[in-house]
Formats: C-alpha cells, structure tokens, sequence
C-alpha cells in the first residue's frame, strides 16, 4: 500500500514515516503542500494524509482539489490542531473521509488507515 | 431735581474695607441667609423683606423676598440711610414723612409705604449692610417684633464671622496637607539618600569585623556595628511611614506558609529573651498553614510587637499566641495575641502610645532605646489589612496586643515551592554589574568571602560584552547604571542572547513595585541595599537551587516517540537530535515575529512548533503556543503574549539543555 504525507513538521513527518513504514507501508513524504500535490497528480497513492495547515498549499485545498479537479475518490486523512469543531467539520464538507487531531496517536491513525483501505477493498 | 445730598457715613472707606473682608458680595444664594430673610417677613407679616450689602455704588442684595433684583443704586435705596444709623430705621407710612414722601420708590418703583431696617453691624462697629421689611400698606411694628428683627440681624453677622473662619479654615487645611505631602517626599527621598552611604558604612564594617582583631578592637567594631544597624532600623521606619503616608505601601497577596512565618520570627527574637522570662509561642491546632497574604508585612508586624514586649518584661513571661476565631467559605480569621507580663503601661497613655515618637515614658527613650515610631507602624500596618489593634494593660502588671487578621484561604493544590536542594552551593562565578565604586569593592570582598569568583562590569553593556566572552553561574544586578541599566541589561540577556543564567537585582531603591517590575523583567530574586551578607547568600542559594529544580522538575516523557519509533533507540536518538538542533532556532524566530508583531509568522510557526513539542508530550508548552497561535489568528498579541513567550522560551531552553545531557 502506497500512502502519501503530506506534513511541515519534520520530527512528526518523519516519526510517522517510520512509524507507517515499520507497519509496511510505503510512504512519500512531503513538507510543502504544492510538492506533494504535484506527486499526487503524477503517482497512484491508495491513501492521502496531510496536515490541515501547510506552507504552499493547505491540506484543504490539497482535498478540494482531489476530489473537484480530479475527481478522485481516493480517502483522506486530514490531521487537524484547531480544535474547532468547525475547521473539522469543514474537512469533512469538501470531502475528507476522517479527520485526526494532533497529537495523533499512532494506534488511532492506524485503524483509520486500515479501516478506509477496507472498505476500499 | 432730586438735589438731596447722598449720605455717606463718616468712616465710609473703613466701613468698605471691613465690608471687603467678608468676601460675601455677589456670592451665590446660601440657606441661612435666606431663612433669616423668611423669618423677618413672618414677624414682621411683610410681603418684601431682604437681607442686603451695601458698597460704594449699590446696594446688593444677599437674599430676598418680593424685590426681584439681585442689585439696586446705592442712592435710589432706603438702606443709604440706615447704614447711617446705629439702631432700626422705622417709617410707618411714607407718605407722611418728609424724607421720603417723593421718594421715587414711594411714589412709584417699589411702591414703598412701610419700611422697617436694622444696619448689620461687624464686632468692629461698621455698619456694612442693612436687613430690612417693607410693605405697600401702612404698619406699625410692636416691640417683639422690633426686637426680633434686631436680633435676626445680629445672626446674620454671626452667620457672616463663622461662613469667612470657615474659608480661612479651608484655606489653612489646604496648606497643611501640601506641608505634609512635601513632608513625606522629602522623608523618602532623604532616607534613600541616607541609605546608600549607610550600605558602605555596614558593609564595611562587616568586613571588618571578619579580620583579626584585638579585644578593643573587636568592642570598638562591635559597637559600631549596633549602631550602624540600629540607624538602618531607624531609616527604614520613616521610609515605612513615609510610604504608607503617601498610600505607596501596599497588602501584598501571596501563599505563604504561616506555621513557618511564625517559626521564624520567634526564632529570631529567641535569642533577644532576658533570663528571667519565658518566651512562649502557641499555635491553634486548626490554625491553616499555608494562607494567601503579606508574609513580609506580618512578620514586621510580629517582630516589633513581640520586641516591645520582650523589650519591657523583665520576668515572667511573653506569650504569642495565634487562633483560628472564625472561617467562611473564602476566609479564615485569625486573632493574633502578643501578651507580656512586663512593665505595663497607664490607663491614660493607652490612647497615644500608637502615636508618632510617643513613648509611655519619657524616660523610655533613654532606659530602652527605639524610635518611637515603631508601633504607630504597626497600627497602620494592621489597619492596611483592614484590621484593628487592640491593647489591654495594667501598670506593673504586662500589656496584652491583639488584632484579628482575615486571610483569604489558600487552594488546597498550591504545594509550597520548597528548595529541593538545600546546600547545592558550590563554587560559583559571578558576574557583578555595578557602577559604584565603592559598592563594587564591598560586594567583591563579600561575594569573595564566600568563596565565589567575580567579575566585575561597571555597566550593563560591559556585562553583556563580559557574558559573552565567559561562561558564569550567576549575575549580580545593579538597577541604576549608565549606559544600560539593570532593567535593560537583563531584558538583552533573556530576549536576545536567550540565556536563562540567574539574575538577582540589587537595589537601594527598595520601592513598592520595584520588586514586581524586577521579576517580570526576568530576574529571579532580589537583594534590597545595604545588603546583608546572609540575605545575600541566601538570595543567591535560592536562585541556583531553583534552577537545579527547575532542571530536574520536568521529566520528559518519551512514550509517545517510544510509540512511534516502535522502540528503535537509534530513530528515538534521530528525533531528539532533530528537536534539539530545528527547535532552539524557531524559538527565536517565533520571539521575533511576536515582538514584530508579525501575526502570520506567529501563526505558522507556532503550529509547526507545537507538533514538535507534542512528539516529547509537553503539554503545558503546546498549550501555551496554541494560546499565542490563537491570539495571532486574533491579531490580538500583547504585552502578556510577549510573557508568556519569554517564560515559554525558558522552559523550552530547559527541555532542550535536558534532552542534550541524555
């Protein structure tokens, strides 16, 4: 399974690479929106995880785009800090499939991840 | 035609001054004037009467009833003529009197056909105005009602007497309180002044008395050293007064531990207790330990009333005693007793012994020493607690002092901030930033004393250039400085070269808020001039021993990397070197934008940085940056947001010094 995350902060980005790919995942890491939209339009990825708030292209844009421009059904994951429960509902809105706020427990991404790949299946 | 000379009396100019002196022509309409005017026209049944002042060119009226104008020309008035006389001018009818029968008030104007008047006549003779009944109809007045007109008339004088005593009073009180306000400033400025010296002089002394003296020597120092500090005692009693005087001395707020406080002040007054008495402290048992309040302020409180007492008890016994009398929900009231079976003071001194420089005796001053000054302190002191002292005595037979204090009660979760590591003193080395000469010398040999190297900067800026080049343990803070002072100083070293090495001030200022603006600042403790040498190490032992436990106090927790990292201690080593070397550099950027104001930077990096402190399970700190990213949403960062920023880069420094000595 080929996951893309898409997030600014390198110890998390990377904590959670290693994390995903200990659980056998491949993951393309990403620390600006734009580079990691740029790799979704190029590549086939099974999941997309990105940060609500990213330099270049916000995590939102990154889903409105997928789902409006692309017209992908691919499911995303979009990690939210705001703690408002409008910036989370909104997510859901222009078509993230979950949302997990930070800190994310690794446990919690985990069966989100597989859950959605489940149903994809 | 009217070719009648005008009367004018024969001490007119006197008459004018004394007239001039009451400050009472066109004044504003006043009660008592107008009711001795109501009272002339019910005895005398008259539809016009009025009470009236009569200057060079018109007659004018004070109060009045059916006249209808507040002025009229001297020579077209009736009263012209009665200032003339010294008794009451009475025209029963008008029309048959010669004088006035074409008169034009007679004839026409104010239709004058009964006129009754009495010249108002000063203590000093002069006849300055006239009170006065008038009538469209013919009248005769009896003899009461004569009377009581002449005697209405001499209350408006008296009224007059006491309304300018009243004004000069006024004027005197005004004087007085601009004396006193003079007074107080020139009292806190002058022991300022006093003080600084006064610094040297103990500090010097004490050095002295280190040396190796012989006997005489050592008395001669030793009686200087009394002295010296009896005069600091004296200083810092008017300073007090002057403060409270000036409403700059304020009730403090703060948890302290009162079963301690307590402790302390008899373990200080311990050894001041004669043989022959016994120096009890007794304690309720439902007395609350730790309470909010000034532990400062009733320490001095305690100090100078257990003092007095052990100062005049010669057997027997001194008993302090507290004891919890009442309690609500948010307060604990507790009444603190100083009893002594001493001297005692008369029944009819027991009212001005909390007076300024009274004393019981006269011979007091002489026999046992003291400024006089100490209990009207401490009256005052009670009172700004909103509280009152009390005294019961009996000559011979010892004095009781009480008061009950209302302390707010403390939140049971407050634990007392202990220092950890008691003795945790090593050799340390100091950086002394002072301009003073010869406060430069004393503090060297002192801190030398202790057996801690020092440097010595003579301003802010050498400080700031000296901590660059070397590594210390601590700085010693001067407050006034040129080039950059203390206040300054600090600020560069917390905001821009980010250390968090312990800063004590060191003033002589010893001014109410100084200490606050000290602390917010960024320094960590305090030392008000003349230092004494103990205060001054312990300040400093305080300092560093908090800094040890602010060191050890945070315990990172590292479960949630753990988690990540799947236990593999080579990627948990990776990100910690990843924090340790990404985040000591966003701190500053963040500092940055947050002082620039910059809410889009602030924004940005706050939440980058919070996923960071979040790996480490740093609540606290993420809590506080999703705090200052909210407020930049908000565009709302102020002063406190700087703060905090401050406080949180500290924090972080100490998390970042901890991961990098794993």
């Amino acid at each position: 399974m080929r996951i893309i995350l898409s997030e600014d902060n390198d110890i998390l980005r990377k904590s959670l690479s290693f994390f995903l790919e200990s659980k056998g995942f491949t993951v393309d890491q990403f620390s600006d929106g734009k580079d990691a939209l740029d790799a979704i339009e190029a590549n086939t990825y099974d999941l997309i995880l990105t940060d609500i708030n990213m330099p270049g292209i916000s995590g939102m844009e990154i889903t409105q785009y997928v789902r409006q421009s692309m017209g992908s059904e691919i499911p995303i994951i979009i990690f939210t800090s705001s703690g408002i429960e409008q910036t989370e509902l909104d997510s859901f809105d222009i078509g993230a499939n979950e949302f997990i706020a930070k800190p994310i427990s690794p446990a919690v991404l985990l069966v989100r991840i597989n859950k959605l790949l489940k149903i994809r299946v | 035609m009217n070719t009648k000379e005008k009367p004018v009396p024969h001490n007119e100019l006197e008459r004018l001054a004394a007239l001039k002196r009451y400050n009472i022509l066109d004044t504003l309409p006043e009660h008592a004037f107008d009711d001795a005017t109501k009272l002339v026209s019910y005895i005398c049944g008259v539809p016009i009467a009025h009470i009236s002042f009569i200057d060079e060119t018109r007659q004018w009226f004070k109060s009045e009833i059916g006249v209808g104008v507040s002025e009229v020309p001297r020579e077209i008035s009736f009263c012209q003529y009665t200032i003339m006389d010294s008794k009451m001018v009475e025209i029963p009818d008008t029309f048959l009197n010669e004088q006035f029968k074409d008169d034009p008030n007679v004839t026409g104007g104010f239709k004058v056909r009964f006129y009754a008047g009495v010249p108002l006549t000063t203590p000093d003779g002069y006849n300055i105005g006239s009170l006065c009944a008038v009538d469209h109809v013919t009248k005769e007045l009896n003899e009461n009602q004569r009377n009581a007109l002449s005697i209405v008339a001499k209350h408006v004088i008296n009224q007059l007497e006491l309304r300018t005593k009243n004004i000069e009073l006024d004027v005197q009180k005004k004087i007085a309180e601009r004396a006193v306000l003079a007074k107080d400033s020139f009292l806190a400025n002058m022991s300022h002044e006093i003080r600084t010296p006064l610094n040297a002089i103990i500090g010097f002394t004490d050095l002295l008395a280190q040396t190796k003296l012989d006997a005489v020597q050592r008395d001669y120092i030793d009686s200087v050293q009394i002295a010296g500090e009896n005069l600091l005692l004296i200083i810092n009693d008017i300073l007090d007064l002057s403060k409270i005087e000036s409403g700059n001395l304020t009730i403090e707020e703060h948890s302290f531990n009162l079963k301690k406080t307590l402790k302390h002040v008899y373990n200080l007054l311990k050894v001041k207790v004669p043989a022959d008495v016994e120096f009890n402290l007794f304690l309720d048992a439902d007395m609350p330990e730790i309470v909010i309040g000034d532990s400062g302020r009733l320490n001095q409180i305690l100090v100078n009333l257990i003092g007095n007492a052990l100062k005049f008890t010669e057997e027997g016994e001194v008993t302090v005693s507290v004891k919890k009398v009442d309690e609500t929900a948010d307060y604990n009231s507790l009444r603190f007793s100083i009893k002594d079976t001493g001297t005692g003071i008369a029944e009819e001194k027991l009212t001005t012994i909390f007076e300024r420089f009274t004393q019981a005796e006269e011979s007091t001053t002489r026999k046992f020493g003291g400024t006089g000054l100490g209990l009207n302190i401490v009256k005052q002191l009670v009172e700004l607690h909103n509280a009152k002292i009390n005294v019961k005595s009996k000559l011979g037979r010892g004095s009781e002092f009480s008061f009950v204090i209302n302390y707010k009660k403390a939140d049971d979760t407050v634990i007392e901030t202990e220092k950890l590591a008691e003795e945790h003193v090593s050799r340390l080395k100091i950086l002394l930033c002072e301009d003073n000469v010869l406060n430069q010398k004393l503090a060297k040999s002192v801190i030398e004393n202790f057996g801690f190297e020092v440097d010595i900067a003579e301003n802010g800026q050498v400080g700031i250039d000296l901590l660059l080049k070397n590594e210390y343990d601590l700085i010693l803070m001067d407050l006034q400085m040129p080039v950059k002072d203390g206040y300054q100083t600090t600020q560069y070293i917390r905001n821009e070269m980010n250390l968090n090495i312990p800063i004590i001030a060191m003033t002589a200022h010893s001014l109410v808020g100084e200490q606050n603006r000290c602390y917010d600042t960024g320094m960590n403790g305090y030392v008000p001039k003349p230092f004494k040498q103990q205060v001054l190490l312990e300040a400093i032992k305080s300092v560093m021993s908090k800094d040890v436990v602010n060191v050890t106090k945070r315990k990172i927790d590292f479960s949630y990397l753990n988690e990540m990292a799947l236990g593999n201690p080579n990627f948990i080593q990776e990100m910690i070197n990843l924090f340790i070397e990404k985040i000591p550099n966003q701190v500053i950027q963040l500092r940055q934008a947050v002082n620039k104001n910059d809410n889009d930077t602030v924004k940005k990096l706050a939440h980058n940085m919070k996923s960071s402190l979040d790996i480490f399970m740093l609540k606290d700190l993420t809590n506080s940056l999703s705090i200052i990213e909210e407020e930049a949403e908000l565009e709302k960062l102020s002063i406190e947001t700087k703060e905090k920023m401050d406080s949180l880069s500290i924090e972080i420094a100490e998390v970042v010094k901890t991961l990098k000595e794993l």
